[in-house]
């Protein structure tokens, strides 16, 4: 991590540097990237090539498999549906978690505690053991199916952002908020002009974590959305993959094009992401 | 009890920041506690937790206790208490004890695997000094991005005529990976750890940030090279995050599904690769029997809070 | 802390206790004679096959164009996997479509425990109509509270295709190759890949769905028993002479390599991965311009003549689902997609056969031009379904995994399995 507030407590400037380390890290990205870079490739052959030889694409390239999803699949459709879906998420759990992170760490109140244990009980939970009460409760109580704010419920809070969000919260020094008591401040003020610009880092990462989720969720927007026009992207290339691919020219193309157009935006994003997120030194907040 | 569990190791993790109690002799406070604007803040959570968690979570937990199935709105039909009959059922199930077997064989290869890869990669990013950016991104690139896209490409590479077979020739195992009834679950455990070592990285980054500098410079001082710095410093030093590392991955694991239901066609070779929450899924959802899924969810869930109790237990004892 | 987890435990319980009073207290008015006689506007879901979404189209636009005041609004069953599970669900919802053109019969006891299916007798001329139209054929499809909650549609006879190319490669005649007995079928297989005219002989799908026995084992099994069903009067019938022979046939396909044990992604046959598959009707459109094929009956034991044959249906039926508000309309609906003219139509665009009795002589003319599908046609004549049987799902799953273990891994013994599996299903048939 690139030590901006010249803190000390950085165990890398003692060694010197290493290159056998460097190959080591090295050769763990190629192991960790290759993988995406093999769709990549896969994405744009005519015919399957499994061999090693395949890697390398020396037959020329070709955009057909993506012809044959955009096809099948609303492509530009699914995206917005995966944006609302994903961004009423982020919104929820920003205003929400932030709120009951704050509460959590810095307020003392009546069932605190057991608010906390209901938050950390939730993490262990299996989301499959709750999703046929959830789904009878959703749509035929609620009448949400087929609407965005029935996919969206059941993510609209993410628990480990609350619980990112209390870490960081409670990671402050007592001497700051004390201070700002004494000067007469007021919770909600303390709240939004202290600390909330401390924890900016926390909330980049609530955001990063609370992404993925809805995101790349399959299961839980396939039961509730029926109509293909409300579908987000990973249902309709689920769909895709398992069911229409087969009958592609070349299915392991159509398939793996599939993917890369699933991981893109997320991948596009987290990089985009990552600036910031190096910049604004997540360690800093754990630190205290 | 894990819930304990995670707070004294957050407690640990950030410092003693608490401060010592106040006193306001005011009868509100007894009430509502010494911020009752605290109850506000929390209360859409608190909502959401009730009516999207609890609520379900109770329902399934009733539902394991009585004969149920789904019926359309408005039909009757009676729903007879029977007592551990459903987790009668669910026990005697072979496929049912054997995916529970399984998630324990993925917990081994998974956690420690975990644990000691995302230690060291941390570790070794910390010190970096070059190219971390990219370096850091091509760690994290594969939790960010879906399980059904990844899964794809691990499909290509591990199926009988995929390149890792080809790499390895006459060693390609018979029958290959995802069919082999004694591989498919470590691959799916390899899997898992590829997927998701860019988080438990990110979580330990953050840790070694609290290492001081002093006690390596002690150790230095001392003569211990890396490998002995690493070991007496920076493993107790992490020890706190170490522990939510392991609770955190036992959790993921428990509650794998997505894997063996697209990698290995819903938990191949013949049940091999099978997951409690896959077969919770098949059983309440495919074949119509909600009340013994609920039963295995909730053993599942309990397991999942024996194992970490027993982690906090050993990890955190001196 | 102890103290207070309790207390969110408590709280969750509690939160349970009133779910369940929720849930349990909540009654309707959906069935009775109200919704029977209603008209106006009904949903239906239509199969993702290209083929058939072509012909499910052009049925609805036809009956808006006549029936401007009860519109029909269609779409493609929401499927994932398979679309038994979508269909439960939006049964327990309570926002399932009147009709799905495409219930799989294995599904309907299911559906019809929860109470989500419109039994057809209820219609005036529910009972007539059906039988009129299938004929004693329709008896298969009887509830074992002998109604009907399904018409019976269309079936796809199931029968082996081959690859004439890599039959000729192999040296085999490919105009009659000899796949009558299982002794011919493996050899003319072992010369398949000896050959390298085709990496395996034929590729059904190895996977644990529990439909996919209905694509090795059951079209040979309703062959070799000479047209029984995997459940009969609520035994199982595949602990048996017929059975274990078919059983046997698989395992020594899979133990010589001739079949994979791993899922071949995409379509084996198409691909050129596999010789042959087993394959309806639909396959001749589907593989038309690509593969130079040829048609056989599925082998028996000790050969057969095609005529004395019976096969697996794979049939897909049409359900009303209670959920339908509307049920008046969504039986005169049901009435039109199965007329005979629209039945020619699908007929025309699938090649899938309706289940009527009169199947060969009033689309005489097209069996004529379409010679291909004669042995189809032929073949529907003697079909064989899936039990319709309590827990119809579960014995199919029951059925499937140990097939995985014995016959396509070989990790246990055969006809032991058999008999461990055909207990399992009584007990699960026994059930209600």
């Amino acid at each position: 991590m690139p030590d901006k507030s010249g803190k000390p407590g950085k165990p890398g400037k003692l060694t010197t540097r290493n290159w056998s380390q460097m190959v080591a890290l090295a050769f763990g990205a190629f192991i960790f990237l290759f993988p995406f870079y093999y769709m990549l490739i896969g994405s744009l052959q005519k015919k399957p090539d499994t061999s090693i030889a395949g890697a390398i694409p020396v037959h020329g390239v070709t955009l057909d498999n993506y012809a044959q999803i955009n096809e099948r699949v609303d492509l530009v459709r699914s995206l917005v549906n995966s944006g609302i879906f994903t961004g009423g998420v982020i919104l929820f759990t920003v205003v929400f978690g932030v709120l009951a992170g704050y509460a959590l760490a810095r307020l003392h109140f009546r069932g605190q505690g057991v608010l906390f244990a209901l938050m950390l009980l939730v993490l262990t939970v299996p989301f499959q053991l709750l999703i046929i009460p959830l789904y009878v409760m959703i749509v035929r109580s609620y009448g949400l199916a087929d609407t965005y704010l029935g996919m969206i419920l059941p993510f609209a809070i993410n628990s480990t952002a609350v619980f990112v969000f209390r870490q960081f919260f409670l990671a402050l020094p007592e001497d700051l908020f004390a201070a700002a008591r004494i000067d007469g401040a007021s919770e909600l003020r303390i709240l939004w002009s202290i600390a909330l610009p401390l924890v900016r880092p926390a909330l980049v990462t609530a955001v990063l974590l609370t992404f993925i989720g809805p995101w790349n969720e399959f299961l839980w927007p396939f039961l509730v959305t029926k109509d293909a026009a409300l579908q987000p992207l990973a249902v309709s290339l689920a769909n895709y993959i398992s069911n229409i691919a087969g009958r592609a020219a070349n299915p392991y193309g159509a398939i793996l094009a599939g993917a890369v157009v699933l991981a893109a935006p997320a991948v596009a994003l987290f990089v985009a992401f990552q600036k910031h997120f190096t910049s604004s030194e997540l360690g800093s907040g754990v630190k205290g | 009890m894990p819930n304990a569990t995670v707070t004294s190791q957050v407690q640990d993790h950030t410092g003693p920041t608490r401060p010592p109690p106040k006193r306001r002799p005011r009868r509100l406070t007894t009430i509502f506690g010494r911020h009752p604007l605290g109850m506000a803040l929390a209360a859409p959570y608190a909502v959401f937790l009730a009516v999207v968690f609890a609520y379900p979570l109770g329902l399934a937990v009733w539902i394991s206790f009585h004969d149920y199935f789904f019926t359309a709105p408005g039909m009757k039909v009676a729903r007879p208490f029977v007592g551990l009959e459903n987790y009668r059922t669910a026990l005697a199930d072979p496929a049912v004890r054997r995916s529970f077997l399984n998630v324990i064989e993925f917990l081994v290869i998974n956690v420690p695997l975990t644990v000691i890869l995302a230690l060291v990669l941390a570790t070794a990013l910390n010190s970096a000094i070059r190219a971390r950016t990219f370096l850091r991104v091509a760690y994290y690139i594969p939790y960010v991005s879906a399980s059904v896209a990844v899964v794809a490409v691990w499909l290509f590479l591990f199926s009988n005529g995929g390149m890792i077979n080809q790499l390895l020739g006459p060693l390609a195992p018979d029958p290959s990976w995802l069919v082999n009834s004694h591989l498919a679950m470590p691959v799916i455990a390899v899997f898992v750890t590829w997927k998701q070592l860019g988080f438990f990285i990110l979580l330990y980054l953050a840790a070694l940030q609290n290492v001081s500098r002093e006690l390596y410079e002690a150790a230095s001082v001392d003569g211990a090279g890396k490998l002995r710095s690493f070991i007496s410093v920076t493993v107790p030093g992490v020890r706190s995050a170490t522990t939510l590392v392991v609770i955190l991955a036992t959790i993921t694991g428990a509650n794998l599904f997505t894997e063996p239901y697209l990698l290995t066609n819903g938990g191949g070779p013949n049940g091999a690769s099978a997951s409690p929450v896959l077969v919770m899924y098949q059983r309440g959802i495919e074949q119509g029997s909600p009340d013994v899924a609920s039963a295995i969810g909730v053993i599942l869930v309990l397991g999942v809070l024996v194992v970490s109790v027993v982690n906090r237990r050993l990890l955190e004892r001196d | 802390m102890k103290k207070k987890v309790c207390a969110a435990a408590v709280i969750t319980l509690a939160m349970g206790t009133t779910a369940a009073c929720g849930s349990s207290g909540d009654s309707g008015t959906s069935g009775g004679t109200s919704a029977q006689t209603a008209r106006g506007p009904v949903k239906v879901w239509l199969s993702n096959n290209k083929e058939e979404l072509t012909w499910g189209k052009a049925m609805v636009a036809a009956w808006n164009t006549a029936h401007p005041k009860e519109l029909v609004t269609a779409q493609e069953i929401p499927a994932g996997k398979s679309s038994e599970e979508v269909i439960g669900a939006a049964i327990t919802a309570g926002n399932a479509p009147c009709l799905v053109l495409n219930t799989a019969p294995a599904a309907v006891p299911g559906f019809q425990k929860q109470g989500g299916l419109v039994s057809l007798d209820s219609f005036p001329d529910g009972k007539a109509y059906v039988e009129a139209r299938s004929g004693t054929a329709a008896d298969q499809y009887k509830s074992p509270d002998g109604k009907l909650y399904q018409i019976p549609w269309k079936s796809n006879p199931v029968m082996i295709f081959y690859n004439k190319d890599m039959m000729t490669k192999a040296g085999v005649d490919p105009s009659a190759p000899p796949l009558a007995t299982y002794d011919q079928f493996m050899a003319t297989s072992k010369k398949l890949v000896a050959s390298g005219a085709a990496p395996f002989a034929i590729a059904p799908s190895p996977t644990s769905e529990f439909f996919q026995s209905w694509f090795d084992f059951y079209p040979l099994y309703a062959a070799q028993s000479d047209g029984k069903q995997l459940v009969e009067n609520g035994k199982a019938t595949f602990d048996s002479d017929a059975g274990k022979k078919v059983s046997n046939f698989w395992r020594t396909m899979y133990a010589a390599k001739l079949s994979p044990q791993e899922k071949i992604e995409g379509d084996s046959f198409a691909d050129k991965k596999a010789a042959m598959a087993v394959v309806g009707p639909w396959a001749i459109p589907v593989y038309k311009g690509k593969v130079n094929w040829g048609v056989a009956p599925v082998p028996t034991s000790a050969g057969m003549t095609a005529d004395k044959i019976h096969t697996f249906s794979d049939a897909k039926n049409i359900a009303m689902y209670s959920a339908c508000k509307n049920q008046g309309t969504a039986w005169d609906l049901l009435k039109f997609a199965t007329s005979k003219a629209q039945d020619g139509a699908l007929l025309n665009l699938t090649g899938q056969m309706p289940l009527r009795k009169d199947l060969t002589t009033v689309y005489a003319d097209y069996l004529v031009k379409n010679p291909a599908y004669k042995a189809f046609a032929d073949q529907a004549a003697r079909t064989v379904e899936v039990p319709n049987v309590a827990n119809s799902i579960a014995i199919w799953q029951a059925f499937r995994d140990s097939y995985s273990s014995s016959v396509i891994f070989g990790k246990t013994p055969v006809d032991a399995g058999l008999k461990t599996t055909a207990d399992k299903v009584n007990t699960l048939a026994g059930q209600s």
